[in-house]
């Protein structure tokens, strides 16, 4: 709403400087998003919440400055000379739609002349951002800005029946706006029509072809009440919004419309001339009344936490234009027309707030009883989760969960992939938003690729975030872990002699065993195999307790090279909801062994195609109790080995609770584990 | 007798003495030490020989060798430093590093910088006493909108232009949703605060994305107030921006709540909005089966992205979703 400070002076007087007044009307909830000139010419650009429709005029921003500055408004005239024929005499109006039209009030004015506005009347427009279009329009939009009502002028000899009809649009008819844009329209749009057709786009804009033109000598002036929900949805639907629509969209008082309309009829006989008919068409079926409002004074500092004097209270309403009446510990009160947004006792308390001061009500601290903050569990594992993932060296990035399924095909995700469930958006705003996600992963690889397009050799990255799926009964929403490595792991790569420097498969299952190690989650495993976009020799299925939650593996170099991602690019992707579900974050002392570790070495050799997991569930079942701990410390292939085949050597540590073992004890554990493993195995011990 | 004896012990040290002397390594001092102090050692044979000795000079030939002992060992020590000591500056001399290289580093890892913020703000309300909890992000349209005070077409929905999965599913526009879940079947007092995603229509720009953070908090009890809602909140803006941190509340306009206020801190010279706040609208406690007349309520609605690029001086908001790694390291 733009208020041009000369014409707001009209209503109150205003002794308050520009900058005073720039400080003060944020703080009574009128939001300032800019000003334009100083001084006396000032047009300040106010920010209206959406409940007060009655800020959308003059009066009421008057009003709240009275208030504040403890003056009296000067509401606009209301004389207003009639003569002739009586209105109905020569127009008629029926409210075929009573559901969406409270009200509708129509003057009819003869013997105008259309010509532009006095330079003052368009120079005050225009400061208010209106453009001047005639005297007839103008004065229309004039008193709009002075009242919140919103009028409309048509020109009567082009009414067909001269009778206005206020309905709902029928199937197949259509109107050509004022903006000249033909526009189909449906019953869920309500129309002002005359005998025959739409002529208007109730409360939004009015047809070409009853527009006043220069011509025109007969206007017939609508003010009326239109319902806000069809306003605000029609012009959405329409795509449009204007002065009245905005108006009409957060509510205008049907009790407020005659006075609106009598001014406006007024303004056009001042700028064009002519003659007000007697006796307005006034249709108003049902008369809306205003309620009184009981404030209990002390339900003020209960819900304020001040104390404010009763008199204090009665005055801020007053001021506000309402009807006050104090009774004992109760005010009772009626709001002034227009301000249907207070409704009950916590309105006026908000109210009386205001112009008290927010500023004014101190700062407390709750005295209630004392609880000890918290997070929810689910949220401390989600934190255990990052933490271990940062501690192992990734860094956390963050992707938007609105996608595309072409990311999908990027990847080269399956057409039967589970993932290809997403859930799609109904109303997208891009093409590129269309879906939610199913999976981190593309999203993730896009930050890659950002990455390495700007050169940068070392990404170790990963996501912690809710993927949606498709489902029967509503969408599936769970959190997911992606993680992505390519490029030299670690600096300092002067002392490292180059080889070892670049991240490996290992390094992913690394971060992967410190996940379930750190959330001690339960026995993570990798079994080879995995999706299509994986490089088939390295791709593995992840296993939590046996249980699949995800896959990991290189990025196969087709769907790299379609992520523009040359080299080896490392990636996971889990189901985390499931890991956190089985975390232990409050874990308890297992007590450290009080005897000596007894270690033993075995080497095998073993077909280079049998996993080295097979191997160690051997060791594990055949090892005994006394096995505390597994380490692989070497992988060999080559010669003296025969091809095909490869050594892996195991350190086996044993140890006791309650003893120190004897070197005969484990000599008989790996008697046992030499006779075994071949036993088991394709493999020969070394010795 | 015992002169021999003496003689015998002068002679050992000195032999000692210029043996240890001419020791080139510990292994040959060692060797030293073995014949003068080992077990079948020179003084080792002195010793043997005191029986033979009448009984009257036992003790004085006793105590002599004991002497002798006592500094040849001292002897053999001293020359075991001086060797020591040589070994090591040899070592450490060949073992000289350049200490100017640089140095090596394994990866590490870090917060994004909006999940630091999200954290931080978590801790502060978790010391105030707030119990943090989560919710989903696709929310049914009920609890989003009608639960809070706005039903259909009205118009503050339009400010918060709804992505929709169904006719009655939709991504929450706010975190607020999360406070209609929880007051349900709990008894006040209540203190919870929850973030995470938001969604709204917003064209893609330099302070607009369609996903966005918020965090929310509530406090329901029998005596909260609007003064509370001030102390909280400052006390809050105090903790995250230093404790010379000044608050404004405005007036402002939420459906859930009445009075509402916007909140803004003192940041750097300049008023850096925050959020909204404002004592729950009694409709709301109703709807969750909480007595208006019998408890208040406060609630506050924080945005994180725009702060957060204020605060830390990032210039658009589309660097925090485009991860750029010179920008995460450095937080």
């Amino acid at each position: 709403m733009r208020v041009p400070l000369a014409w707001l002076r009209e209503f109150v007087d205003i002794d308050e400087t520009v900058d005073a007044l720039a400080e003060r009307l944020p703080m009574l909830g009128l939001g300032i998003d800019g000003i334009e000139g100083a001084g006396a010419d000032a047009v300040f650009d106010l920010e209206i919440a959406a409940n007060r429709p009655d800020l959308l005029s003059l009066v009421g921003i008057a009003r709240e400055i009275a208030a504040w500055t403890r003056r009296e408004v000067r509401l606009p005239p209301d004389d207003l000379a009639v003569g002739g024929a009586p209105a109905r005499s020569v127009a008629a109006v029926e409210i075929a739609d009573p559901g969406r039209c409270a009200r509708y009030v129509a003057h009819v004015i003869t013997g105008v002349r259309v010509s532009p506005s006095p330079a003052h009347i368009a120079a005050r427009l225009e400061a208010a951002g209106i453009r001047p279009i005639n005297n007839v329009v103008d004065a229309t939009n004039y008193a709009m800005l002075e009242w919140g009502q919103p009028l409309h002028a048509f020109d009567l000899e082009t009414l067909e029946g001269r009778r206005i009809v206020v309905r709902a649009a029928r199937p197949g008819e259509s109107l050509v706006t004022l903006d000249g844009v033909p526009r189909p329209l449906d019953p869920s749009v309500l129309v002002i029509a005359d005998a025959r057709r739409p002529v208007a786009l109730a409360g939004i804009i009015g047809g070409a072809a009853t527009e006043i033109a220069p011509v025109t000598t007969t206007v017939l002036l609508e003010a009326a009440s239109f319902q806000a929900a069809a306003i605000r949805r029609a012009a959405r639907a329409l795509g449009l919004r204007t002065e009245a629509s905005t108006r009409f969209e957060r509510g205008v008082d049907p009790e407020g419309t005659m006075r609106a309309a009598r001014r406006g009829a007024a303004l056009v006989v001042e700028l064009a001339g002519g003659t007000v008919l007697r006796g307005a068409v006034d249709v108003y079926p049902v008369r809306v009344r205003r309620r009184a409002i009981t404030l209990r004074l002390a339900r003020i500092p209960r819900l304020l936490g001040v104390e404010v004097p009763a008199e204090e209270v009665i005055a801020i309403l007053r001021r506000l234009g309402l009807e006050v009446r104090a009774r004992g510990k109760t005010v009772r009160a009626i709001p002034p027309v227009g301000r249907r947004d207070l409704e009950r006792e916590e309105d006026l308390i908000e109210e009386v707030a205001r112009h008290w001061g927010y500023e004014r009500i101190p700062e407390a601290l709750p005295v209630e009883v004392v609880q000890q903050g918290r997070r929810a569990p689910s949220i401390e594992a989600e934190a255990a989760a990052r933490d271990a993932l940062i501690r192992a060296g990734l860094t956390e990035a963050l992707t938007v969960s609105l996608v595309t399924p072409r990311l999908l095909d990027r990847l080269g995700v399956a057409p039967d992939d589970p993932w290809r469930r997403q859930v799609p958006v109904r109303n997208p705003l891009t093409a590129d938003h269309t879906h939610l996600r199913s999976c981190l992963l593309p999203g993730l690889l896009e930050a890659v690729r950002a990455n390495v397009s700007r050169r940068r050799e070392a990404v170790h990255i990963f996501e912690i975030g809710r993927v949606f799926r498709a489902a029967p009964a509503a969408p599936e929403e769970r959190k997911a872990l992606a993680i992505a490595l390519r490029g030299p792991w670690g600096a300092g790569a002067w002392a490292a002699g180059g080889g070892d420097r670049e991240v490996t498969f290992f390094h992913l299952r690394g971060a992967l065993d410190v996940l379930a190690a750190e959330l001690r989650a339960g026995e993570l495993a990798l079994e080879a195999g995995g999706p299509r976009w994986l490089h088939p020799g390295r791709a593995a299925r992840v296993l939590l307790d046996g249980t699949p939650l995800g896959v990991a593996g290189e990025l196969h170099p087709d769907a790299a090279a379609r992520f523009d991602l040359p080299g080896r690019t490392y990636v996971v992707e889990l189901d985390l909801e499931a890991v956190l579900a089985r975390a232990i974050l409050q874990p308890r002392f297992l007590g450290v062994p009080r005897f000596p570790a007894v270690r033993r070495d075995v080497a095998v050799v073993a077909p280079e195609d049998l996993p080295h997991a097979a191997v160690v569930t051997v060791l594990r079942e055949t090892a005994g109790e006394l096995l505390e701990s597994i380490e692989l410390f070497d992988v060999y292939a080559g010669p003296p080995l025969p091809p095909g085949t490869r050594n892996l050597a195991y350190a086996l540590s044993f140890r006791a609770r309650d003893r120190t073992l004897t070197g005969e004890e484990v000599d008989g554990v790996m008697a046992h584990i030499h006779a075994a493993l071949p036993e088991r195995l394709p493999i020969t011990i070394r010795t | 007798m015992i002169e021999e004896i003496a003689r015998s012990i002068d002679r050992i040290i000195d032999e000692t003495e210029a043996a240890a002397r001419a020791a080139r390594t510990s292994d040959e001092l060692e060797e030293v030490r073995r014949r003068a102090l080992g077990r079948r050692g020179a003084l080792a044979g002195l010793f043997g020989r005191l029986a033979a000795l009448p009984e009257a000079d036992r003790p004085q030939a006793g105590a002599r060798l004991n002497q002798a002992r006592t500094r040849l060992q001292t002897l053999l020590e001293a020359r075991a430093a001086e060797l020591g000591a040589h070994v090591s500056a040899a070592r450490f001399e060949a073992e000289r590093l350049d200490v100017t290289l640089p140095g090596r580093r394994g990866p590490v890892g870090r917060r994004h910088v909006l999940r630091r913020t999200l954290e931080e703000i978590e801790r502060i309300f978790v010391g105030l006493g707030f119990e943090v909890v989560e919710g989903p992000e696709i929310e049914q349209e009920e609890f989003n909108f009608n639960r809070l005070n706005m039903p259909s077409d009205h118009a503050a929905r339009d400010s918060q232009d709804s992505f929709y999965v169904t006719d009655d599913l939709m991504l929450r526009t706010h975190t607020t949703v999360v406070d209609a879940h929880v007051m349900v079947g709990r008894t006040p007092p209540i203190r919870v605060l929850t973030s995470g995603r938001c969604y709204r229509r917003d064209a893609v720009d330099a302070t607009h994305m369609p996903v966005f953070h918020q965090v929310d908090g509530f406090m329901v009890g029998a005596g909260i107030t609007f003064a509370d809602l001030k102390g909280v909140l400052t006390t809050f803006a105090r903790e995250m921006f230093g404790p010379q941190a000044r608050t404004r509340f405005q007036p402002g306009y939420f459906p859930f709540t009445e009075p509402s206020a916007e909140l803004a801190v003192r940041f750097e010279g300049r008023w850096l909005e925050l959020g909204g706040c404002g004592m729950f609208h009694p409709r709301v406690l109703e709807v969750a089966g909480i007595d208006p007349e019998r408890y208040t309520a406060f609630a506050f609605g924080l945005g994180i992205d725009r702060p957060a690029m204020v605060r830390f001086g990032i210039p658009d908001i589309r660097l925090f979703w485009e991860n750029d790694l010179r920008l995460l390291e450095q937080f």
